[in-house]
This record gives C-alpha cells, structure tokens and sequence, in this order.
C-alpha cells in the first residue's frame, strides 16, 4: 500500500521531468504517403483534401501530428500550419523520380518562408521498399541537402507501408544505417527524439 | 476582463456592447496555444459571432487568418468547443478564402459517433464544397439523410436543398433515400425531406403530380410537412387545371385537421385558389370565423389578414364574419384592429361607412405608417362604391395627410385625395378648401408644388376662386424658390380663367419681379407681358395647354439632341408620341396633363413604377447599343434599332455554351454570339461563328469579329455582320457552326500547352423572324388610335394554336411570338374564360405604328385555342409581313 504511493509519486516526478510535447507538420507533393506515415493506411487511399489532425501518445511524449493536403491547391497554405511546430516533416516520393524535381521546388518555397526560420527539417524518403526507389544519398543530393543552412536538416529512407527496406538515418554530417525488420514504419515520437 | 465587469443593477451593460473588432481579431491567438482552453477559446468564438451579428465585416485577409486558426481547434476533443467551432467555421466558410482546407476534417465529423458533430459537419459541408468533390461524398450524404437521429437527417436533408443548387444532378440521385426520411419519425424531419423531394421533381409536373397524389393517400403526421403538402396541392391544382377533385378534397380534409395551423393553411389556400367557388370559400372562411375568436392574437392576425385579401376579390364571401370583425375593432392589437376594419369597409355597405371611419379615426395615432396606407387604399375603394359619403373621405383623408407621417403615406394619400376629386365632382370645392388648409404647413415641398397645380386647375372654376388666392399667395411670400413658381403659375390661371380677378392677379404677379429666384422672375414677366397685352390666346396654350408626347419621351428625346452637336434647333414634333416601355396604361388624368413642372414630380413617381422587366429591357437595350458603339467596325451602321432577346443556341450544360443576340440597323443585321468554354484544360484560340444564310439572296456577308483568345469560364462575343438591302426586312434561318482552335492546359498550372488543332462544333440553327424588327411600345389610347388606322389596307388571318388549351396560355403564346406591348390590361384574361380580346401595339424599325387585335377562343373540342389576328399599321407590307410572324 505504502510502496505502491511511492511508486506513483516517483512516477509523477518522472513524468515532470521527461514530459514531452511535440507538434509536427507533415507536408509534401499528393502521394507521397504523408496519411499513411500518420499511420492510417488502407489499400484504397483517397487523396487529403484539407488536413488531418492526428495526435499520438507514446509514453511521456504526445506528439500532434498536422497532416495537410499535398495537391497544388493545399500548397499555398502549408506554412500556416508550419509556423510554430517543433519540426517540418517533409514528406517525398522516392520511386518517384519523376517529381523530384517539382517537390525539391516545393520544399526550397517552403522553408524559405521568413516566419519559418530555423525551425528543424526532417525529410523523408518515403516507399524505399519498391524497386526502382532512390538510395538516401540520391535523395540528400538531389535535393541539395547539405547546402541547407541555418536550421538542423534530418533525412530518413523508409518505408511507411512495411519496412522490408529497413530505416536509413542521415544527420547533416553523419550517417548511420540501420537495417531493422519487423518494425512498424510509422514515425514515432522515441525514433525521432533518440537521435 | 474589464469590460465585463457589472457596474450596478439597474445600469446592467451588455458583455458585448462596446466590442472591437481589431482587439478580437488578435484575440484569436489563443486558438494557437499548444494548450486549448475550450472555455477561453469558446469565449473569443461568441465575440466573433456577435461581430457578424452586429453587421461588422470582415477583409478577405482577415476572415482567411481566423478561419485558419480556428482550423486548429480541431485538436480539441471538447464538445462544447466543437460546437462553437463549426458555428465560427460555417460564418466565415463564405468570406473566407480556401475553405475547402477543412473538408477532410469535417468528411471524418461525417461518421463520427457523436450525434453533434456529425449533423454540424454537414451544414458546413454543404457550404464549401463544389460540384466536383461532391461525389467523393455521395455515401455519407445518403447514410446520413436515413439516418434514424433526427438532427443529423435533417441536418443532411437541408444541406440537401443547399447543394441542390450546387450539383442538381448529383442530389437528384439521392431521390430513394429522401423518401424513405419522410416515415422518419420526427416532423422537423418529415418536413424537411418533404421539401428536398418536392424541389428534387420541381421542373417535372408529372413527378410532382404522383409524389403529392401519393402522399395524400398516405399518412403524414408532422404539421409542418402537412402543411407543405397543402401547398403543393394547390400548385398541382394551379398549374395543371385538373378537374381531379382528389387535390382539393385532401385540402378541405385538412380544414378539419386538430392542429391549427394545419387548418389555417388549408383555409389560406382555398381562399387563393384563382378558381374557388363561393360554395367552396364558405367553408374556408368557417375555419377563419372561429380563428377570429382565438384567444391567441397570432391567428387572429393571420385570419383578419386572410379575410381582408378575399374582401377584395370576393367580398360576398367575407360577408358572414361581419359581426366577428366588428368586435376586433377594439382588439388591443392595433394591427389586427385596422385590418378588421379595412375589411370591413371592403365588404361593409353605406350605412355604417360613417361609423366605421369615425371608429378608424380613433385610433389613427397607434398606427404606424405601413398600416395607414392599407387604410388610405381601401378609403379610395369606398369612394368608388359610395359617392355619396365623400365628405366623410375628404375629412378623413385630410386629417391623415395632416398628421406626422411618412412622405410616401402623404403621397398616397394626397392622390387618394385626387382620386376621389376626379371620381366625384361634388368633391371638389370641400377637397380643394382642405388642401389649401393643408399647404400652409406642408413639410414636402414636392406635395405643395402638385396642390399648387391643382388650385390652380381647379380653383378658378369653382363658385368663389376669390379665397383660394390668399392661401396661394401666402406661399409666395412664406416659401422656398420651387413652391413660389409654382405658386406664380397657379396664379396666373386665376387670371386666365376667371376674369373678374384678372386686374387683381396682375397687381399680384407685378409684386414678384423682385423675387431672389430667377425662375420666380421668369415666370412673372412673362406671365405679366401676356397679361398687359392682352393676349389671352398664347398664355393660354402656355398655362393649359399639355405637351403632346410623354415627358420620358420629350426627356429622352432632349438627351440625344445635346449629345450630338447640331444645328437646327430642337423639334419637338419629332419626338415619339408611343410610350416604350410596357407601363400600364396611363389611366390617371393627372399623369396625362405634363403640362408644367407642377407635375413633375408626379411623372417621376410615375416613371419610377413602370414594370421592372421593362426598366431592364430597355436598359439592355442600351447596354448593347454602348457595347457595340465601342466597337469601330460598326461606327459607321448608325442607330442600334432593335436588339432581340438572348436565344440560346446550346444546352446549357455542354462543352461549350453559345447564345445569341440579333441587332438590327439601317441596312445591316449584326448577330452577337456570346461564347463560354466550360472546359478548363482548354484554351480555345480564334473562335468564330460560320453561318450559312437558308437564301443566301437576300443577305450579303460583311465580316466576322473573333475571340482572339477565350479562356475557361470568361464569356466573350463574337460577332458576324451581314447587309440587308435598304427598306427590306428579310426572314431567314441560319446553320451555324462554331470554330476554333484548341489549345490544351494544365488544369493545375494553367499554362496552355504549344501548338493545338483546328476544332468545330455543332449549334443549333437560328432564325431571323417578324419579331426582331419589333419594338413593344405602349398605345396610350388604342381604341382611337385603331379606328384612325386604315381599314381597307389591313392584314386579317385566322388560324388555331394547336395544342395551347386555355387562354392564359395562348396569350402569353402570341406576345412572344409578335413581341409586342399588351395594352389596355387585355393581358389578363377572365379566370376560366373561353375567350378573349387581345390588344398589342409596336413599333416597327422603321418607326411605323403596329397595332394588332387578336380574338381567341377554345376549340371545341378544347384542344387548341383558334385565333383571329388582325394587323394594322399605315403600311400594306409591313401587315402582312407582322401577321406572317404566324404563318
């Protein structure tokens, strides 16, 4: 009885000291799999027309998770969302390499936007599960990665459907793999904050 | 916060009253705040909602910023709050921008487990979302309109009716489960899918027919859809003219339903059937008698006001409630007092008109103006019927017309006044001597300047003009610059027409050559001249005589002279005598006399009644005239005569919509295609209309004008002009083809791709008819004018109008086909008649006079309507070639 207060007082002293709140935008072009890394998937996927707001819960940490539309009509109002957020998560196609060159136009409009300064960017490269995907170190160049500055730039290669590709992590100047199975790929609050 | 502070009990202040807009709009912050404060959040909410309330607006920019954040409180699992939320998200859906940035979150409300949000999600739904998306939605919409949750159906079922005019053919589809809502249990539920059903199947009679035939056998329970019903019946009955009895039986059925309301709209409706029977009235007017006696003053409001309407079409009908609306006269509601009494002097007879006015005049000061003019109008009605009781009307109209009270309530009562002056010439010497009472504190000067005419008419003939001219004179020396010129000429009518006073009148205008006004001067030198030299022939024909044509006319006429610089001076013999415009016939003898500028005001006013359709017909016909003097390439066709009305030359749903306006000028036809590209991945470049004439004799090819470019959704015109020999007004028909070259676009860009073909597409013929050369011009006296015109040159065909079956039908048939003006109110037909004289009057292009007379009557066998059409004019060709509008 006496031992159990304790614990829940030790617990509450613990929960004050690592309590987290995240908020995250996920933006990106229209199929690039932003709804299905919030971890909603279904087979027949109908396109965000608006935004989807999600929070999760993990642990000490609740991360809100601001899911916007990817068509060119939602485009111009992505940085509402960003404003404020602890990170930008963008969002590409990586067996797509077809747009790289629209979304690279479209993330350089984005985090060039004055109000959104120094606010941390994670890109992901998302579908590294299909053949023809492009390697992490393709999408870091193509998308001229390190020549970002004043903000801290985050890449990571997966696959938000399954994870048969496994989770590749670059971090401006070093970069690790890590090759993992059987991991649900959605992007949880403990990935992110560990590294 | 401060300004929500109390202050003390009896000085109570609104929370809101001294709200700032700017100072709320920063207040939207807190919808930023990582942490949600439901009751702070809901707080700023209300604030917003009691802006727009208050009728303050928004900027585009604004409105778009507080949409947005308020887009954040979608985090918030706070009921309350949600709720708030839709209502700020639903007002400010529309003045937003981008307010589709929401539609994912409120299609995920669609189906969420609480009742709440799932019917305010599709009120907002129904707002922002566009033809296109709605599809995506379609499951949701017809899950949501069966839904057993009242709210959330008729939530569904209203937003329904929104979208209706979004996407028709989308909501058309959802037919099925709109009628299974109407068993929903719930009357707001009933009622609402009621109504989607019914404008669902509007533009189909048939339809309509069937849903209400079946649902009278069926059982509705809900008041409300009941009452829908009823009014569906009636348009049934109106609409088809069915001798089916079952419409009408259900509508008297329901005069004995429980529910009150139920019965007095049955009651209403038989009372507005155009064809009800007195048998049929009586029993409706029951309903109404016993409502009269309600307790609550709503229905007795609503059965007095029932009652009154029938008073004037069938007063015999009404007869029955007279003691009834007796006792309302004291009723504590003044509104339902005046409308008792009103009635009453509709149906009342000559013995208690009196006493009816003398109750009215009671009570007069607890009215308001609206009210007063309802009472002013059935006075003017009782002048008709009992002459006799005119000194009574004058004294009570005169004391309205004294009283405080609106200028409109004093201008209809002032022309009351006239209205029984020229009714009853016994009238006249009472009127006249109140009236000038009435002109020695008048607050509008306008009314003074028509009594100021009026006097000056009427007094000089009247047994003792001499008092008049005190009261006349006084205006001169008391007055503003307006009513003295008036009163200068009213004067000098005195003068003209009752020479005893001629010496005295002189002496008096001799007093206003040195008045401020100039007109004032004018006006008394010139009179004083004629006066001095005796010559009593051209003061005359300045004083009295009218001006023959219609002052809009003369105004019109004025206008044009000065604009064009030229140098002969004005002719006023060349100005048109036919009034343009399909204004009623101008019956009032005042409005007929513009004699000078006492009566201008009374023109304007007149002016200012004319139709509305007529005011935009004519200003359409400007507009165009200016669009196509803008172009040079038809500078040199001189005066647009006639443009046509739009023909469509398209379905309106296709591709491309096209239409057609057809101009008519001296010696040219130019025909202007208005072109719309509803596709928006195309750019179409160089489009222009190709025609190939049926008899390529009578006209020759000018030119074409094309749309260089016509980008989706822009409307643009081309044009084609064709010669038509001078003085020939040929028929003909036209095939036509639109070309173009296509150009495809990225709907997400909008830039247009290099290169594009060459395309062309079908549209229907199109004809050139009788009617173009026609302008409506009203006759002011047709009879006259008929017998002036020609006998012997006059075009005379009969034939039927095959399946047109009631004369309504056939004359609305034959003004469409010969455009031209219906006079003497011979538009209007005697309810259920089986025949009818038609007057129409026109004006040719060439500036002919056209009058025709059409006699209809049904076929016996009431299946077509046959007509004799007789045409006349001064011009054999022009005859024939009207009446061959019908060959």
């Amino acid at each position: 009885m006496f031992k159990n207060f304790i614990d829940s007082i030790l617990n509450w002293f613990r929960s004050l000291f690592w309590k987290q709140e995240m908020e995250l935008t996920l933006v990106g072009l229209q199929n690039s799999g932003k709804t299905t890394l919030s971890g909603q998937f279904a087979e027949d996927m109908i396109p965000t027309v608006g935004f989807n707001m999600k929070k999760v819960t993990k642990g000490n940490v609740t991360i809100k998770l601001w899911d916007i539309g990817g068509q060119p009509r939602f485009r111009g109002m992505w940085e509402r969302y960003c404003r404020g957020v602890n990170a930008i998560v963008y969002v590409v196609d990586a067996a797509d390499h077809e747009k790289f060159e629209q979304s690279k136009q479209a993330l350089q409009d984005l985090i060039n936007k004055p109000p959104l300064m120094k606010i941390p960017l994670l890109v992901v490269a998302n579908k590294n599960d299909l053949p023809n995907a492009a390697s992490i170190d393709e999408i870091i160049d193509t998308f001229e990665l390190k020549a970002i500055t004043g903000r801290e730039v985050c890449c990571y290669s997966i696959s938000a459907k399954n994870s048969s590709g496994g989770i590749k992590i670059w971090r401006q100047d070093l970069t690790i793999n890590i090759y993992l199975l059987n991991r649900s790929g959605s992007v949880n609050g403990s990935t992110l904050l560990n590294h | 916060m401060g300004r929500f502070e109390k202050k003390d009990d009896d000085e109570y202040e609104y929370p809101f009253e001294h709200l700032d807009k700017g100072q709320v709009v920063q207040e939207k912050r807190v919808f930023n705040d990582t942490q949600i404060h439901p009751r702070k959040c809901s707080f700023v909410i209300s604030e917003f909602l009691y802006l727009l309330a208050r009728g303050d607006t928004f900027t585009k920019t604004e409105a778009t910023d507080v949409f947005f954040a308020a887009t954040k409180l979608f985090q918030s699992k706070d009921i309350p709050l949600r709720r708030m939320t839709y209502l700020l998200l639903k007002e400010f859906s529309t003045i937003s921008q981008d307010a589709i940035i929401v539609t994912s979150s409120l299609i995920k409300d669609m189906s969420h487990k609480i009742e709440l949000y799932r019917a305010n999600s599709i009120r907002i739904l129904c707002k922002i979302i566009d033809a296109s998306s709605l599809p995506q939605l379609e499951r949701h919409f017809k899950q949501s309109i069966v839904e057993k949750d009242p709210h959330v159906s008729s939530a569904a079922l209203v937003s329904s009716i929104h979208l209706l005019r979004v996407a028709p053919d989308t909501v058309k589809r959802w037919a099925n489960e709109v009628q299974e809502a109407i068993s929903n249990k719930s009357n707001m539920v009933q009622y609402h899918a009621l109504a989607l059903l019914h404008r669902i199947k509007q533009h189909d009679r048939l339809a309509v027919t069937k849903l209400v035939s079946s649902l009278i056998r069926g059982s509705l329970r809900s008041p409300y859809a009941q009452c829908y019903l009823i009014r569906c019946a009636v348009e049934v009955i109106e609409e088809t003219n069915t001798e089916d009895r079952t419409f009408y039986d259900y509508i008297e059925s329901c005069l004995r339903n429980r529910n009150e309301m139920v019965a007095y709209e049955a009651a209403r409706s038989i009372c507005s059937l155009k064809n009800a029977s007195l048998k049929e009235l009586t029993s409706a007017v029951g309903i109404l008698q016993l409502f009269l006696s309600s307790s609550k003053p709503t229905l007795r409001f609503a059965a007095v006001r029932t009652l009154n309407k029938l008073a004037q079409t069938n007063p015999l009908a009404v007869v029955p409630c007279n003691l009834d609306m007796e006792n309302l006269i004291s009723d504590s509601n003044r509104s339902i007092a005046t409308l008792a009494i009103t009635t009453l002097l509709k149906i009342g007879n000559e013995s208690n008109v009196e006493r009816l006015i003398k109750q009215i005049s009671n009570f007069l000061g607890d009215i308001n103006d609206e009210f007063k003019i309802v009472v002013v109008e059935s006075i003017t009605m009782l002048s008709v019927k009992f002459p006799k009781k005119f000194k009574h009307l004058i004294i009570f109209l005169n004391k309205i017309l004294r009283d405080e009270g609106s200028l409109q309530l004093k201008q209809t009562t002032l022309d009351a006044i006239l209205n029984v002056v020229n009714h009853i010439p016994e009238s006249k010497e009472i009127a006249l001597n109140e009236l000038c009472d009435f002109i020695e504190d008048c607050e509008y000067p306008d009314l003074s300047v028509q009594i100021l005419h009026l006097l000056g008419q009427e007094g000089p003939l009247t047994s003792s003009p001499s008092k008049y001219i005190r009261y006349i004179y006084n205006r001169i020396s008391l007055d503003s610059g307006t009513i003295r010129a008036a009163a200068v000429t009213s004067i000098a009518k005195f003068g003209l027409l009752y020479e005893p006073m001629r010496q005295k009148v002189v002496i008096l205008i001799q007093r206003c050559l040195l008045d401020e006004d100039d007109e004032v001067r004018d006006r008394a030198t010139l009179y004083l001249r004629l006066f001095k030299e005796d010559n009593i022939k051209l003061l005359g024909r300045i004083l009295l005589d009218d001006v023959h044509v219609p002052m809009l006319n003369l105004q019109r006429s004025l206008e044009t002279y000065l604009e064009s610089p030229a140098a002969e001076p004005f002719d006023i013999s060349k100005v048109s005598t036919v009034i343009e415009a399909h204004s009623p016939v101008l019956g009032d003898k005042g409005s007929s006399k513009p004699s000078s500028t006492a009566n201008t005001p009374k023109a304007m006013s007149l002016a200012g009644s004319d139709k509305p359709a007529a005011a935009t017909g004519q200003s359409a016909q400007e507009a165009y005239a200016a669009q196509l003097a803008a172009i040079s390439n038809f500078a040199t066709y001189g005066k647009l005569l006639k443009s046509s009305e739009l023909v469509e030359l398209t379905e309106t749903e296709t591709e491309y919509v096209v239409s057609c306006v057809k101009h008519v000028f001296q010696e040219h036809l130019v025909f202007q295609f208005n072109v719309t590209n509803t596709l928006n991945d195309q750019l179409l470049e160089n489009v222009y209309v190709k025609m190939v004439p049926s008899n390529s004799k009578l006209v020759k090819y000018e030119f074409h004008l094309l749309i260089e470019s016509l980008p989706y959704g822009e409307p643009h015109s081309c044009y084609v002009s064709v010669r038509i020999p001078p003085g020939a007004y040929p028929t003909l028909s036209f095939t036509n083809m639109l070309k173009f070259k296509v150009r495809e676009v990225d709907p997400s860009t909008g830039e247009p791709d290099e290169g594009g073909f060459d395309e062309q597409y079908n549209i229907e013929d199109l004809e050139v008819v009788p009617k173009d050369y026609m302008l409506r011009a009203v006759c002011p006296n047709f009879q006259e004018e008929w017998k002036r015109l020609p006998e012997d040159i006059q075009s005379i065909q009969t034939f039927g109008l095959v399946s047109i079956k009631n004369i309504d039908d056939a004359i609305k048939e034959i003004i469409k086909t010969l455009s031209m003006a219906p006079c003497e109110k011979s538009e209007v037909a005697q309810p259920k008649a089986n025949k009818h004289i038609l007057y129409l009057s026109g004006r040719f292009v060439n500036g002919t006079a056209v009058l025709t007379r059409a006699r209809m009557k049904i076929d016996g066998s009431g299946q077509s309507v046959d007509v004799e059409l007789t045409v006349k004019s001064e011009d054999e060709i022009i005859n024939e070639f009207v009446s061959s509008a019908f060959a």
